[in-house]
């Protein structure tokens, strides 16, 4: 009993013992910009501890710290790091910050432990902030969020289809048949970012003809990631930067890091958005006349015409197709909080977005909650979890073979012919295999996905002296989604009287894990010298699984595959597993000039030699001229100049190396027939080198910041999926065929223009170019990725562009046409603040050439359906049949067609309430934005952003596409 | 003491990471390897390669009936997506046919896929410890034909550019061969064959397609060697060799008085990972369609007299289609359902290989008995004409054309006997090619 009393008594003692000892004091205070401007989000830390909040909507901020007093460091993103005495006697402060627009105190990771001040890194990183990614006109997927913001990268959205699939090439294309889509890594989870065909090609028979791959226009699974939940987005455009990420990283990396739980009162913010979507641009239809008719469609057609004539039934399908008006809804929910051990960042939303096709949409709920928690004053730990659940109905679009996608079906199928249904149902379409309006409305195609993400971070101070620290820092986590996709197309279809009806109903799960382990040791034996070292371990495994199951002969109205009495079913695996270590030495000298160099070692089961170590090293310096002693320049307030060279690879795609032999039966009986992709036991991974170097520059306080670089990436042993002969049996095979280039230059100006009290406009204007060439092929120049020379086709050979489009020319069987390259890009963020509390943001996206190969216009002109197709032409003959006349005479260039354009991407304007009508508010914000406002263009397809082939190597290849949409939205935000 | 721990606790995880990072290989996981049936296969190994075989000769055909249907100006071929059908096949102004393109790749690989199956069986029989002899002897009879009717199908397509035949190893093939050597390399491909059905044992099963050349539903060699017979006289044939054309009937199943359907089919169904015949459209379809060229019904009711059962493989429309300044309002009515078979060889073949063999080797009364056949057994009267070498030959290559309609005998024939010239040309800048480019992949 006396044993309890005394614990009891110690436990008390204890438990009171931190405020006893610690006597505390509340610090408050207003953070605001050089124009007195208010700033709210504004970090407030004490240094060297892990007290901290942030400032409300008035910039205001009330923290407690230790009654000894503290040093207070003011950070925010785009501003000077500002620190500043606070004690029981200075307990109120006013803080301005000032303008940091070269962003030069903003921490960049640099290894897969480590991270730098922008002011010392020697590559240009670019971050994309949360601010930039939805703050103006939030777009539906993540994915489409980055596109037109990110320097050196070219973005191409596939189609407008709900659910997005964007392709991202950062500094031109680094693969031709590997990867070319950058690693993305979320909270240290390297996430899967595949796109999963749902078997539309059962229907469509697209990969039938004139090129295999497939055209079911899925969409990237990266688009599970949700864009408000992100802090930011750091982008390691190539191997110089993200060689450290070794061989997953010859295409960049995208760091993701979500937002994080601040210290301080709990702050809930709702915010609501409401908004309609609409098809950015409609092709219109051609106008019929009796002439018109008898020529598409002889004597019946014309008949036909006279009598929808008659009668005022001639239609415009594309509009009854297209041109239906979303309704976009978003609700956020988010709760930040902490106290000085333990902080957590809780969100939650729900997103429905209807397309402008009917019966097709997005939608999505999410979760997620990442809490931070230090056990000691030595060992901190870190989690990030995150449920989506998303439902994508897609429609049916793209290339066919079968004339059943809507625009396929559409682009034969004139106005004057009668699609509507009657109460005998939906009429055959006498032009064509399907009738648009009947496919539409009976049939389903969705993506349903749920996922979870989850990583945790481990840091522990192992060692800790005046001049050393060694940390020891564990990352990882899973992310594991399973992917349903449904596809049925009920028997009474036109086109499913044969088969009776088709259900593909396939089932896709995927669990990626991952973790790095690292040992990061800091030396600083004075102001001048810091040394960073760490070495680590990494491994990551990847195991995907895909059934489909494809079932005809259906049961009226009936989609399980059960109900059926013709059933085949594929699966699809893959796996690997990669392993490395790596060893990284950073050194600062008089804070001016860094050195870094690195190297990382792989192996993957991927490779034709998986127990093949494979390095990759790195090596950057960087020397800030401001800060050496000797300089005194009152323009410069910042000069670096920057250098770094690094390897990257790239792992040849699963099952590359195996001769595979696939199922064939016949009569019941169970057969083996080779695969038509050749094996190669040798397969390796190429390697991309990148050399970069550059020079950033701030003048004028910070009021002008210019950041130039360029670059050269090399490419060797480049996989490719090169055509064998077929005398040997194979169609194809994977080799290392040969090495690439790209050169590029990237610029970025950042400026304030104009700073008072009444407005204030910040700029950044970007531009950037890419140039590519193959240097060498192992093989024949290889066309590749479209549907041969007769309609205009990529060729990989040597001396010329990687993305070359050649074609018939006359006689010529391969002439330049093209290329899907654009001549350069730039784009131009503008925030105007005025009078206090207005805010209006834009995004201007120029691109610059490239060209596109429109198969759409083909389609119509060979439908005789373009709307231009009766325009008189300078020649005395009419369009439609002017191209299809050069067509005939074998040109292919008719359909290559410059892509370039003009965009206002984003454009909101907000305003934010000071007065507000209750004390619980603590903040309101209302907004209007649009997206896609206006694309200006002279490409002739829907939109100039397209991809046929979905994301990879070939985009820029228009089959008709689900039409781009523009968005309209205005924005609700409340925090209380 | 805390410290100490600290440490131990993270030398330990990354001794205990560095373990699992061991190198790791997962192997094919979506199937076997070629290596599995190469080294040292089971006979249930060459047995699924064997039924694999089969089911893979049926993969693209239809792209080799529309490519020798257009060519042959049997029908047209209209695709909503797909413009070639109608310009490049059929020569439209200055098109020409493209060495890369899929109307000749979709085909020419699937064929060589053939071949390579076939040679996987003939390589994992001479590997294989486990197979019996006289077994291997069937399996490699049966992949021996199939490998010679394959390597037939594409130099078809060919002619005088020739195909390569020994293509067993991938990275050395052999050369092209002319279209003689081919023809003959075929030929003997077939009498290896015949020659391995001596003390063969068939180990496997084939579909009902080959129902012919079996006894209770077991395959029988003598029958097997009838099947061998009828192809190797379609290739003497085509070699000009009428005695052996004759030789090769009588060992065949040749029947003067016989079903004219009796013969080996490729046959569909809808069960799992089979194919269904995509040769078939239904009647009436918009869009993606087969037409009778529009001079097939009124040539064929002047030719054969309106009683004829022939004229039912093209069907009237409802509606006229169009397309690029193409039209008719006849549907092809040749495979009537998507498990409708196509035809290997049957004996409506073999009865006119005969008449062709007689006529050229001017023994005309024993033609026209079998012409006659023919004739009357499509309910067509009896041969009216004169009994000169050209009228006989007319009629030979009219009965074969009505008869073979859209199986991808009329452009061959017509070629086989200089008469590409008189195929019709519905545009005026239209062409008739006489052969396909070889596939660019093959290196020129």
């Amino acid at each position: 009993m006396r044993h309890l009393l005394k614990h009891a008594v110690l436990a008390i003692i204890c438990a009171a013992l931190p405020t006893l000892l610690l006597a505390q004091v509340s610090v408050t205070g207003t953070v605001t910009d050089a124009a007195n401007n208010p700033l709210a989000g504004i970090s407030v830390k004490v240094k060297n501890s892990n007290l901290g909040t942030s400032t409300d909507a008035s910039g205001k901020f009330v923290l407690t710290i230790p009654s000894k007093g503290a040093t207070l460091e003011f950070t925010s993103v785009g501003y000077k790091t500002q620190s500043v005495q606070v004690s029981e006697n200075n307990a109120i402060v006013s803080i301005k910050m000032l303008e940091d627009i070269g962003r030069l105190d903003e921490v960049v990771v640099t290894g897969l432990a480590t991270s730098v001040k922008r002011k010392n890194l020697a590559n240009a990183v670019v971050t994309v902030s949360s601010k930039d990614l939805t703050g103006t006109a939030p777009a539906q997927t993540f994915d489409a969020a980055l596109n037109g913001k990110v320097p050196g990268a070219l973005i191409n959205a596939n189609s407008g289809a709900p659910g997005g699939g964007i392709s991202v090439k950062l500094r031109g294309v680094t693969s031709v048949f590997g990867n070319t889509q950058p690693l993305f890594v979320v909270d240290g989870v390297f996430i899967d970012n595949r796109s999963t065909p749902a078997g539309l090609n059962t229907v469509t028979g697209a990969a039938r003809g004139g090129n295999a791959s497939n055209q079911d226009n899925p969409s990237s699974r990266v688009a599970d990631i949700k864009a408000e939940d992100i802090e930011n987005v750091e982008i390691l455009k190539g191997a110089s930067a993200a060689a450290i990420y070794g061989s997953k990283a010859a295409a960049g990396v995208v760091l993701i890091t979500t937002k994080r739980g601040k210290t301080g009162k709990t702050k809930l913010t709702v915010s609501q958005d409401l908004g309609i979507m609409k098809a950015s641009k409609l092709l219109g239809q051609r106008e019929w006349t009796e002439e018109r008719a008898l020529d598409f469609g002889k004597a019946a057609a014309k008949a036909e015409y006279i009598a929808a004539k008659n009668a005022g039934k001639i239609y415009d399908y594309e509009k009854e197709l297209y041109g239906e008006t979303g309704f976009t809804r978003n609700t956020n929910i988010s709760l930040v909080g902490g106290n000085e051990k333990t902080s957590f960042f809780l969100s939650g939303g729900v997103k429905e977005e209807d397309g402008i096709i009917k019966r097709t949409g997005y939608g999505s709920k999410s979760l997620r909650v990442n809490v931070d928690h230090r056990i000691t004053d030595n060992i901190k730990v870190g989690v990030s979890t995150s449920y989506l659940n998303s439902t994508a109905d897609r429609g049916l679009t793209n290339n066919d073979n079968n004339s059943v996608t809507f625009g396929v079906a559409l682009s034969s199928t004139p106005g004057f012919t009668e699609l509507h249904a009657t109460e005998a149902g939906y009429p055959d379409n006498n032009y064509s295999a399907s009738n648009p309006l009947q496919t539409r409305d009976l049939m389903t195609n969705r993506e349903s996905v749920n996922r979870f993400m989850s990583g945790i971070t481990l840091e522990a101070i192992l060692q800790k002296s005046a001049a050393s620290t060694t940390r020891f820092i564990a990352r990882g986590g899973f992310d594991y989604y399973t992917l349903k996709t449904n596809v049925h197309f009920p028997n009474e279809l036109q086109f499913q009287k044969t088969v009776e009806g088709t259900s593909v109903q396939g089932f896709a799960k995927n669990l990626n894990y991952n973790y790095i382990l690292s040992l990061v040791n800091n030396y600083t034996p004075s102001d001048k010298f810091n040394l960073t070292s760490s070495l680590g371990l990494t491994q990551e495994n990847g195991d995907f699984d895909n059934l489909l199951n494809v079932a005809n002969k259906l049961v009226a109205g009936q989609s399980n595959i059960d109900q059926s009495s013709a059933l085949s079913a594929t699966q699809l695996r893959n796996k690997f597993q990669d392993n490395g270590f790596y060893i990284q030495e950073e050194a600062t000298l008089i804070d001016a000039i860094t050195l870094t160099a690195g190297v990382r070692f792989d192996r993957s089961s991927n490779n034709g030699d998986y127990k093949k170590l494979y390095g990759y090293p790195k090596a950057g310096v960087s020397w800030n001229l401001t800060n050496m002693g000797f300089w005194h320049s009152s323009l410069f307030d910042n000069l670096k100049v920057r250098a770094a060279y690094g390897q990257a690879g790239n792992f040849p795609t699963f099952g590359s190396k195996y001769n595979l032999i696939s199922n064939f039966n016949i009569g019941g009986n169970t057969g083996l027939l080779l695969s038509t992709i050749r094996g190669n036991k040798d397969i390796a991974p190429e390697r991309t080198s990148e050399l970069e170097a550059g020079f950033d520059l701030s003048m004028f306080n910070g009021r002008i910041g210019l950041e130039f670089s360029v670059y050269e990436k090399r490419i060797t042993d480049f996989l490719l999926q090169r055509p064998v002969a077929g005398s040997s049996g194979w169609s194809t095979q994977f080799s290392n065929a040969g090495d690439l280039r790209n050169r590029g230059i990237e610029i970025s100006l950042n400026t304030v223009p104009v700073n008072n009290k009444n407005l204030r406009w910040t700029s950044t204007v970007n531009f950037w170019q890419n140039r590519s060439k193959v240097t060498r092929m192992e093989v024949d120049p290889v066309e590749l990725g479209v549907f041969g020379p007769t309609l205009g086709t990529f060729k990989i050979e040597t001396g010329k562009s990687a993305t070359q489009i050649v074609g018939l020319a006359g006689s010529d069987i391969s002439v330049p046409l093209g290329d899907a390259e654009p001549k350069f890009q730039m784009n131009f963020l503008n925030e105007v603040t005025f009078l206090k509390n207005f805010s209006f943001r834009f995004l201007l996206h120029w691109k610059n050439g490239g060209q596109n190969i429109n198969l759409s216009q083909l389609l119509t002109d060979l439908g005789k359906t373009s709307p231009d197709y009766d325009e008189p032409t300078k020649e005395g003959s009419i369009k439609g049949k002017a191209r299809v006349a050069r067509f005939g005479a074998k040109y292919a260039d008719v359909w290559v067609q410059d892509a370039g354009y003009l965009r206002l991407r984003e454009v909101g304007l907000y305003y934010r309430f000071t007065k507000l009508p209750t004390s619980a508010i603590k903040g309101l914000r209302v907004g209007v934005s649009a997206n896609n406002l206006f694309t200006i263009t002279n490409y002739a397809g829907y939109d100039p952003e397209v991809s046929n082939f979905g994301t990879g190597f070939s985009t820029n290849v228009d089959v008709m596409p689900y039409p781009m949409s523009k968005r309209l939205g205005f924005h609700l935000s409340v925090e209380f | 003491m805390k410290k100490s721990f600290i440490i131990y606790l993270s030398s330990g995880l990354l001794a205990a990471a560095a373990l699992p990072s061991c190198s790791k290989e997962f192997g094919s996981l979506n199937g076997a390897v070629i290596e599995d049936l190469t080294t040292n296969p089971t006979e249930f190994q060459m047995i699924n390669t064997m039924v694999g075989t089969e089911s893979g000769i049926r993969n693209n055909l239809d792209f080799y009936f529309d490519a020798t249907g257009v060519i042959g100006r049997e029908i047209y071929r209209f695709a909503g997506s797909e413009p070639r059908y109608t310009t490049e096949l059929l020569g439209k102004d200055a098109a020409t046919l493209n060495n890369n393109t899929f109307y000749l790749t979709n085909s020419w690989n699937s064929r060589y896929r053939g071949v390579k199956n076939c040679n996987t069986i003939i390589q994992g029989c001479t590997n294989s410890k486990q197979i019996t002899a006289p077994k291997k002897k069937g399996f490699l009879a049966v992949a021996k034909f199939f490998k010679a009717y394959q390597l037939l199908l594409n130099l078809n397509l060919t002619y005088t550019n020739g195909i390569r035949v020994d293509v067993n190893d991938p990275d050395k093939p052999g050369p092209f061969l002319s279209y003689d050597e081919s023809l003959k390399a075929i030929s003997d491909l077939l009498d290896e064959s015949k020659a391995d059905v001596a003390g063969a044992e068939f180990a496997f099963p084939l579909s009902a397609g080959f129902d012919i050349v079996k006894t209770d539903g077991a395959i029988d060699g003598a029958k097997f060697i009838k099947l061998n017979r009828a192809l190797a006289a379609r290739v003497a044939a085509y070699r000009k060799d009428w005695p052996g054309v004759l030789s090769r009937l009588n060992e065949s199943f040749f029947d003067l008085n016989g079903s004219l359907t009796m013969g080996a089919y490729h046959v569909f169904s809808t069960g799992a990972n089979d194919q269904t015949n995509i040769t078939f459209f239904r009647k009436n379809s918009n869009g993606e369609i087969r037409l009778a060229h529009p001079n097939f019904h009124a040539e064929a009711v002047a030719q054969l007299g309106p009683n004829d059962d022939r004229i039912g493989k093209a069907t009237l429309r409802d509606k006229v289609a169009s397309s690029d300044d193409l039209s008719s309002q006849w549907d092809v009515w040749v495979y009537t359902s998507n498990v409708a078979p196509i035809t290997i060889v049957r004996n409506e073949e073999l009865i006119l290989l005969y008449a062709e063999a007689k006529i050229r080797l001017t023994q005309y009364p024993d033609a026209i008995v079998a012409l006659n056949r023919i004739r009357t057994s499509h309910n067509s009267s009896v041969y009216g004409g004169l009994v000169t070498d050209d009228e006989l030959t007319t009629d030979l290559l009219r009965q074969r054309r009505f008869s073979f309609y859209f199986e991808g005998h009329r452009w061959i024939d017509m070629r086989r006997y200089n008469k590409l010239g008189d195929l019709p040309k519905d545009r005026p800048n239209d062409d008739v090619f006489d052969k396909f480019p070889r596939p660019l992949t093959e290196g020129q």
